[in-house]
């Protein structure tokens, strides 16, 4: 087998603008760009639809070939042996979940109108995207508050998520990727949001990228910051 | 599966290469052992392997441990059936959880060392002092900070106990919510400094200084500038010429010998094929679940409930630093930016809320600190919104103007919360994968909601216009810190260890990560783990292994 040292780099980067389907059918597609749109809307600045998160989706869920993009974002890496294992049953579950999803979500929709999901208004989608997570369409942060939490958990792998959690997860995934992916087009959620990510990830790899700038920029000393410094050398602390 | 032929016996194998077994194969092969060290996972080129790609880093597990491959299990209570949950995750793979830790490396106290002393039997705890003491650890701090290239100032923390060297390099630039942190600190009288941070700034043995892209705590980092074994101390161990590494090798068992002694250990090769590898001294640095783990599973006709566990106590009192924090959130159109993506994950904290002070309703304390909060996928802000409008003004409002302070939780000691083999779960090579059995102690939660409003209260004088306290209600080892599954201590009965990280009952056994740590301190632990280990190998090569026995004679006197 090979080492895991040694996957070799295969492909390309993905085209944003593909209109190619790796996974989904042209209805599953039409869909998924549509709830996608929900969840990240356009408004006077780009969302999911232009960030092409649809392409996204699709390269991820065709199998094991979009999993991991190559360091430096040439083409992608080619698992083996167990590790390859691993991600084929867990994209194998994925698939399902997709599928099924995408057929309750054209249920309801056709249950509800009797139009296809996509092509409802965005009022009746939201409402559809409500029905199918079971809760509210989510309200405006506000400030001013103090909204306690218990336990979070950082990170957020998809393994066993339901249908329209892995759908706004993914959606996230796909609008601030790096482009390689095939989301994130001319990094558009990178500039909406005011992230400034790296041309490539290969300026990440050698120093080319720096956020050194978005470090605090004014003059300071130490012992300013620190009043115990002061406190310490004045009495005769050195090391 | 054939056995492949038997390769020679070597003086010592090191099963798991993270931050501790890095530290013992340099330890041990600079002094001239001969040593095999184990890996399960890949032996990756950071130059080669790592960037800054939030997706695959992050969400996609390339260094964390694929939960198929490597789960492990979690319940709450005794009689509940524990669920698969990716419980304390480190990376499995050479280098281990220092491939992408963020690095603090703050000293433990002097207090850390004597819990029971100090506040005697707590209900339902099982506080016990560790079998030395600060001092003992104090010179193996030192040697890790300078070999490690520790940035940090001495003296700018008021409570530091006694140093004997300051550090080799000066620490980083603050941040903008790093800068905020300490104006708010300043204001309210609290005592904040740069923690020392595993990371060089200075050119330092041969290290090139700062990575400046801000991706960095679970990413790996191309540059070598953050101070992990991969790219130093394995390194340094190979250089030697005393130093064998087998990466992606499954070490199954430990084999014991009809004297009772360790006489190496059974592994899976990459190949799939079953070999013996012996040697005269086992070490084992897996981590504190899967170290209990391979003991549990190590079982013999003298040890028929696990390697070294005539005590029963291997998995128990386990220990695990809940992270809690409080996020806050400011207001674009008045307040400066804070981008909380920058730095190098933390950015100022104090040890001010660290010794145990009655009159807060609980003992112990914790270090705090000023984190980034991150990239646009994954950005830390517990209740952002999940989808619609709401989702979309979150992120283009908030991003750049939220920071977040958070602790350490200095959890108990509970001796029924423990680490045992799960009944059904198997991993990719069959074999029972670790259970966790956990509930929190009064302490803790108490603890966790003082700190936690207290780092409100930073906030608020800070100027955030809204706070997001994350309280504890259970564990969910998202530090990835483990301590305590095979506590180090003076009497057999009630410890696993002796104060060398040597089995009590398996003489040529060492355990030298966080497994030995009776309490769990309230700092962040692998300075901590590294020195012991440091420490430990150094008796292993200086005196066990010249056939001679030393023991530490403890006065134990309070402070
Ligand atoms: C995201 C993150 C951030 C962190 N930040 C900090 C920090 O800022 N400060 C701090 O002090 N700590 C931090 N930590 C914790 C730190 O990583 C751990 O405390 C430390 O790595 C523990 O060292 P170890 O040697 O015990 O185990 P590890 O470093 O986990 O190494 C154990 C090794 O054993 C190998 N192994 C396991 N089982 C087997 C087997 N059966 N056969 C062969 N090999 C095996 C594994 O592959 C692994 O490489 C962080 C952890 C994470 C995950």
């Amino acid at each position: 087998m090979t080492l895991k040292s040694e996957w070799e780099i295969v492909g390309a980067p993905v085209d944003p603008d593909t209109t190619e389907r790796l996974f989904f059918t042209d209805a599953e597609w039409d869909t998924v760009e549509a709830a996608t749109a929900r969840i990240m809307p356009t408004d006077q600045d780009p969302g999911a639809r232009e960030a092409r998160v649809v392409v996204f989706i699709d390269r991820y869920l065709s199998g094991i070939d979009y999993v991991y993009a190559a360091a430096d974002g040439s083409g992608f890496l080619k698992m083996s042996g167990k590790y390859a294992d691993a991600w084929r049953a867990r994209m194998d579950e994925m698939q399902n979940v997709y599928r099924h999803g995408l057929v309750r979500l054209d249920e309801l929709a056709h249950s509800e109108s009797g139009r296809r999901f996509a092509d409802l208004s965005d009022a009746e989608a939201d409402h559809l995207l409500e029905l199918l997570s079971g809760a509210p369409k989510p309200g405006q942060v506000t400030l001013g508050t103090k909204e306690p939490v218990t336990t979070f958990l950082q990170g957020s792998f998809d393994e066993g998520l339901d249908f329209f959690s892995a759908l706004c997860l993914h959606t996230r995934q796909g609008f601030y990727c790096d482009p390689v992916y095939g989301g994130n087009k001319e990094q558009m959620g990178w500039k909406f949001i005011g992230f400034p990510g790296p041309k490539s990830l290969k300026d990440t790899m050698d120093g080319t990228y720096s956020t050194a700038e978005y470090f605090y920029q004014g003059e300071f000393e130490w012992e300013d910051l620190i009043p115990q410094l002061k406190a310490y050398r004045d009495a005769g602390g050195t090391l | 599966m054939l056995n492949r032929k038997k390769p020679e016996p070597v003086d010592v194998i090191v099963v798991g290469l993270g931050a501790n077994g890095g530290t013992a194969v340099k330890v041990l092969a600079e002094a001239g052992l001969k040593v095999v060290g184990f890996d399960r996972g890949p032996w990756l080129r950071p130059l080669e392997h790592y960037s800054g790609d939030e997706l695959k880093f992050v969400n996609r597990d390339y260094m964390w441990p694929d939960p198929k491959m490597f789960p492990r299990t979690v319940r709450y209570d005794e009689n509940a059936v524990a669920e698969r949950f990716p419980f304390s995750p480190t990376p499995q793979m050479v280098g281990g959880g220092t491939n992408h830790w963020a690095g603090w490396v703050p000293r433990p106290r002097e207090s850390d060392f004597m819990m029971r002393s100090l506040h005697g039997e707590i209900e339902g705890a099982s506080l016990a002092d560790w079998p030395f003491r600060y001092e003992h650890l104090e010179p193996y701090l030192t040697k890790v900070e300078w070999a490690f290239g520790v940035s940090g100032i001495a003296g700018a923390d008021k409570y530091e106990p006694y140093r004997s060297k300051g550090y080799p390099s000066p620490p980083l630039r603050p941040t903008q919510y790093g800068k905020r942190f300490y104006d708010a600190c300043n204001k309210m009288g609290i005592n904040a400094f740069p923690i020392p941070h595993a990371m060089v700034t200075n050119k330092h043995n041969g290290r090139d200084p700062f990575n400046q892209t801000s991706f960095w705590n679970q990413y790996g980092d191309p540059s070598g500038a953050r101070s992990n074994t991969l790219t130093s101390f394995i390194p340094e161990a190979v250089a030697t010429g005393n130093l064998e590494v087998r990466a992606e090798c499954f070490v199954q068992s430990v084999k014991l010998g009809h004297d009772g002694k360790a006489t190496g250990v059974v592994y899976i090769d990459p190949d799939g094929n079953e070999v013996e590898q012996d040697a005269r001294v086992v070490i084992l640095t897996l981590g504190a679940i899967e170290s209990a783990r391979l003991m549990l599973m190590s079982k013999s006709p003298r040890f028929p409930d696990g390697l070294a566990n005539g005590s029963g106590l291997v998995g128990k009192n386990a220990t695990f630093h809940e992270y809690l924090f409080a996020v806050g959130l400011f207001d674009k159109d008045i307040d400066e930016p804070l981008n909380g993506f920058a730095g190098n994950y933390i950015s100022g904290g104090s040890l001010e809320f660290y010794e145990t002070d009655e009159n807060r309703g609980h003992i112990g304390g914790s270090i705090i600190s000023a984190s980034q909060t991150c990239h646009p996928i994954n950005w830390v802000f517990p209740g952002r919104p999940s989808w619609g409008e709401a989702l979309k003004d979150a992120d283009r409002n908030y991003y750049n103007y939220a920071m977040k302070i958070g602790l350490i939780l200095h959890d108990l000691p509970v001796e029924s919360n423990r680490v045992d083999l799960d009944p059904t779960v198997k991993d990719a090579f069959g074999r029972p994968v670790a259970r966790i059995t956990h509930s929190p102690h009064r302490n803790d939660i108490a603890m966790g909601k003082w700190q936690v409003d207290k780092n409100v209260e930073i906030l608020e004088a800070a100027g955030a216009r809204k706070t997001v306290p994350v309280y504890l209600d259970k564990m969910t080892g998202n530090t990835c810190h483990q301590h305590g599954t095979a506590r180090m201590g003076t009497d057999p009965a009630k410890s696993v260890l002796n104060e060398w990280g040597q089995a009590h009952e398996v003489d040529n056994l060492f355990v030298l990560d966080g497994s030995g740590f009776p309490t769990a301190t309230g700092v962040n632990p692998t300075l901590t783990m590294m020195a012991n280990a440091w420490r430990c190998s150094e008796y292993i090569a200086q005196v066990y292994s010249k056939g001679r026995e030393e023991r530490l004679i403890l006065s134990n006197t309070k402070r």
